[in-house]
């Protein structure tokens, strides 16, 4: 995780739209996955710029196509995004309501993990059916067969996408008289979509199949050709092979085109390539920041029929906010109290949602908060107020209130993240009168002002109690409050208090024991 | 009773279809055999290891916590869909409704019931809150009987086994099939011991046990270090008609491995397969390390029987063809996804066929169906995590959801 001071202010200078236009959409393209969507799009009565993709025949209405445009920068937020377009005559400047990253897959041929080059014998995947188009290999030598081999994950993993073209190509040339085919690899990915039946009838039909533990198989590359040598991993027995063609499997990566949409949502993970934070809360086509979208390979899905999926999810989440009524109706957002702000900018560059903005002072964005109250528990001068909660309606001045009335002297303070301990605590069972619960929008809203002020109210512990690393769905507001707990706990060493009196405990949803664990073992240790 | 759409299935699928819905504007009525929702989640335990290890099981606290805040979601447990006809606005459908058996503001979890019950599985506790429910399709009293032993166990009044089940007639304009699996069942592979062999667990039972804090390794002699899994258990195996991957035993096996010995650095796991399935986003960095703390044999057991010692034994083809037998403290079963019990009423019910592998409706990733306004999400399709039901249903609804504005439209011209 990048901490958050590292990370740079995302969208300088920008404050959240007065006036929104949720219909016009910008489609980072490249494929016919871009084309699809726009045309979708455009049937839906969107407004869509494409990126990528050349105008075809057919000029459809309501997609302006910019073939060799690329997006150079966002700021701004869902509905009312400043982007700057690089294209062929300049830069274009758009006001765009949503952007989706639909780009294709970075398509990686694997030559050099094998140690081999690119040769006519020697072909990438991607390159199979051009070559297939053009050649007749069931009568290009007379009488003699031909083989035809296939990498695939032979080295450095592989994927059930791109087990099914190489099965697509081993299906092709099966059609074909005097063709033998084979596929090496270690460890096959049948976990797709008819990949098992399809492996077991190639494999029925001749193609034979070497899967590699330990050792795998060399390659003699001349300008003959490439020769294959190897001991056949079930009978022992060694092996050459020099086939007429090598087919060399590839990696797929998501779409190089993502750097300015990571850097406009704080929250991306670093060294991740995906616009979605790991965090399992992110499965479909949302990101992190609102009016982000990833489709496909931009969030690591690679299968054709699941890319499709992907677009008639996108189409219906771009109708969400234009629902009536809309999602964030009777949900206020942060206030920021502008005599207390003093422009540090704390809360712009923490939010993992990229909601905050500002202008003569910091400015929450109704349409992308959350309401995970991290900003809050940030600022140095306490000039955010969060008024209205997401789910279960827990607020900040709720959780001040709340604070207030339960932190009596001798209890045990637990704050409660409503999307795990909260849940857990149900079923828990936990009979200790000692016990007040807080219940938070998320760990990362407890600050180190709330547990010292239950702390001198009395208690005689504090727990505080959110999700697993990894799992936050504000991306790392669990990291924040098991920093800040950790940070207490020195203070207090220092000052001759016993730190054990304030723990951080990672719970979720269905693990109750956990919870009630963490309490008895809070309450044994003040003991 | 009206709804947009009417959904069959509680589980994660069926829940966030019906969740999505309510976002874009429609109602949605959830029909559930059971008494709890959730269904297999309700049961799997959460695999962190200090670290979220991105089970996805925590999906179906969120989902139920969304639907439960919701008032455009209605969620009618222990019910089913007795009949389906399609009109020209939908469907009109009718479903037998049974009233809770166990009233919930009364039950305090005491399990005075459970003790008595007869039959095993009948009355247990919710995975939510501890309180009892009932499954009325286990329950004697509904399969005929005349057992009363709850009732007359039970000191506060809970138990209501007299209330009649109702038939509701419900008209939905389009319908979300979300009915999932039904995990493999290892006494049709007999030879790997399950239910003969002590020792011998499925994945998912000792899932649940892990769940409800019932697993220890236990100690001294007796404790549990050597783990095996075997992988593959009712999938890849076209002698009985699974002739496809269950794609989420692999991940769902390294996720327990490494859980175990997070908790219990002594446990040492070996996994029997044919193939690691690992290709999803991040798996290196995730589980890449629990596939190097395991020991990976490349072998499909012939056979798991009792050791001389008591105990498990697996029994395998290891280097040049030769049989090993080898000791283990514990051997889990990663049982395979396969077609859902009431797949064969629903197809009768809805005239839709079942696909190539046996699951429900088209091949391949498709939420639509051969029936205009009828849709499938999740596992009920094909083999799924908890993560791709969750995508699943969610295009599943935005499909729906499109269907409900094409007949709106109709309707307004």
């Amino acid at each position: 995780m990048k901490t958050p001071v590292e990370q740079p202010i995302p969208l300088g200078g920008a404050a959240p739209p007065e006036e929104r236009n949720l219909r016009k959409v910008l489609v980072l393209g490249g494929d016919r996955v871009g084309l699809e969507l726009a045309e979708r799009l455009a049937a839906e009565g969107f407004e869509v710029v494409l990126l990528g993709q050349a105008q075809n025949g057919s000029g459809t209405g309501g997609v302006t196509f910019v073939p060799h445009g690329r997006l150079s920068e966002v700021r701004g937020f869902l509905g009312g995004f400043d982007v700057t377009l690089s294209a062929q005559n300049g830069r274009i400047r758009e006001r765009i309501g949503h952007i989706i990253a639909a780009a294709p897959a970075e398509v990686a041929p694997k030559f050099s993990a094998y140690g081999l080059s690119r040769t006519d014998g020697a072909l990438a995947l991607s390159e199979f059916p051009e070559w297939i188009a053009r050649s007749d290999p069931s009568t290009s030598r007379d009488g003699k067969w031909f083989h035809a081999a296939f990498l695939c994950g032979l080295e450095a993993g592989s994927h059930p996408a791109v087990f099914s073209r190489v099965l697509d190509a081993v299906e092709q040339l099966g059609q074909l008289q005097n063709v033998q085919t084979y596929v090496f690899t270690r460890h096959l990915k049948v976990a797709g979509a008819d990949l098992e039946r399809r492996y077991r009838e190639s494999r029925e039909r001749g193609t034979l199949y070497f899967k590699f533990d330990e050792q795998g198989c060399a390659f003699e590359q001349t300008p003959e050709g490439v020769k294959m040598v190897f001991s056949d991993p079930l009978l022992g027995r060694e092996m050459e092979l020099s086939p007429n063609l090598l087919v060399v499997d590839e990696d797929l990566l998501p779409p190089a085109s993502l750097e300015p949409l990571l850097r406009a949502i704080p929250a991306s993970p670093a060294g991740s390539p995906f616009l979605q934070p790991e965090s399992t809360r992110f499965c479909g086509v949302e990101t992190a920041k609102a009016g982000i979208y990833a489709v496909g390979p931009s969030r690591g899905v690679f299968a054709p029929d699941l890319i499709v999926g992907d677009v008639e999810a996108v189409v219906a989440a771009l109708r969400k906010p234009l629902s009536e009524p809309a999602p964030w109706t009777g949900l206020s957002a942060p206030e920021v109290d502008p005599e207390k702000c003093t422009m540090c900018l704390t809360c712009v560059r923490i939010c993992p949602h990229g909601a905050m903005g500002f202008r003569d002072r910091a400015l929450a964005d109704p349409f992308s908060c959350v309401r995970c109250g991290i900003c809050a528990a940030e600022c140095p001068m306490k000039a955010i107020v969060l008024l209205g909660g997401v789910e279960g309606n827990e607020t900040k001045a709720q959780v001040d209130r709340d604070l207030a009335r339960v932190s009596a002297p001798g209890k045990i303070v637990a704050f409660l993240c409503s999307r795990s301990a909260t849940d857990a605590l149900e079923s828990a069972g936990i009979a200790s009168d000692h016990l007040s619960v807080v219940k938070v929008p998320c760990a990362g809203t407890v600050s180190t002002s709330h547990i010292l002020t239950a702390l001198r109210e009395g208690a005689r512990g504090v727990l505080v109690a959110g999700c697993f690393k990894g799992n936050c769905a504000s991306v790392y507001g669990t990291a924040l409050a098991s920093e800040r707990v950790a940070e207490i706990t020195r203070v207090l060493g220092s000052a001759g208090i016993d730190p054990a009196r304030v723990q951080y405990a990672p719970v979720a949803s269905n693990t109750p024991g956990t919870l009630a664990r963490a309490v008895r073992e809070l309450e044994e240790s003040l003991v | 009773m009206e709804t947009d759409a009417l959904i069959v299935g509680a589980g994660v699928a069926g829940l966030w279809s019906a969740w999505e819905l309510a976002l874009h504007g429609a109602t949605a009525t959830i029909v559930e055999a059971a008494p709890y929702p959730g269904g297999h989640v309700a049961r799997f335990c959460c695999k962190a290891t200090g670290r979220c290890q991105k089970c996805g099981a925590c999906l179906l606290e969120d989902v139920l916590r969304k639907v439960r805040g919701s008032d455009r979601i209605t969620t009618l447990l222990g019910s089913t869909v007795l009949e389906a006809s399609d009109t020209d606005r939908g469907f009109d459908l009718t479903l037998l409704c049974r009233p809770p058996r166990i009233f919930p503001d009364r039950c305090d979890g005491c399990g005075a019931c459970t003790d008595v019950c007869p039959v095993p599985g009948a009355l247990v506790q919710s995975p939510f809150d501890r309180r009892m429910v009932l499954d009325q399709q286990r329950c004697l009293r509904f399969q005929g009987g005349e057992c009363r032993a709850c009732e007359e166990a039970c000191t506060r009044g809970a138990v209501n086994l007299d209330m009649p089940a109702q038939k509701i007639p419900v008209s939905a304009s389009a319908v979300v099939l979300a009915a999932g699996f039904r995990p493999f069942d290892p006494l049709e592979k007999p030879r790997l011991g399950y239910g003969r062999v002590p020792g011998v667990v499925t994945a998912a039972e000792l899932d649940e046990l892990i769940r409800t804090d019932k697993w220890f390794p236990g100690a001294g002699a007796s404790r549990t270090r050597s783990v095996a899994f075997i992988q593959c258990v009712g999938s890849r195996d076209a002698k009985i008609g699974r002739n496809y991957c269950s794609r989420v035993c692999c991940g769902y096996a390294l996720r327990l491995a490494r859980l175990l010995r997070s908790r219990y650095p002594d446990i040492e796991p070996t996994m029997f397969y044919m193939d690691i399935q690992s290709f999803e986003r991040d798996f290196e960095a995730r589980l890449g390390e629990a596939a190097r703390e395991a020991r990976l044999i490349r072998s499909m057991p012939a056979e798991i029987r009792t050791g001389s010692d008591g105990r498990p034994e697996v029994v395998y083809e290891g280097m040049d063809e030769k049989r090993v037998a080898e000791p283990y403290d514990m051997v889990v079963l990663s049982v395979g996804i396969s077609p859902g019990q009431s797949l064969g009423n629903l197809c009768s019910t809805f005239g839709i066929d079942l696909n190539s592998d046996g699951f429900l409706g088209p091949d391949g990733e498709a939420v639509t169906t051969s029936q205009d306004g009828l849709f499938v999400a999740g596992a009920v399709q094909a083999p799924r995590s908890i993560e791709d039901s969750v995508s699943h249903a969610i295009k599943a609804a935005a499909a729906a959801d499109r269907y409900l504005r094409r007949m709106a439209n109709r309707e307004k011209q």
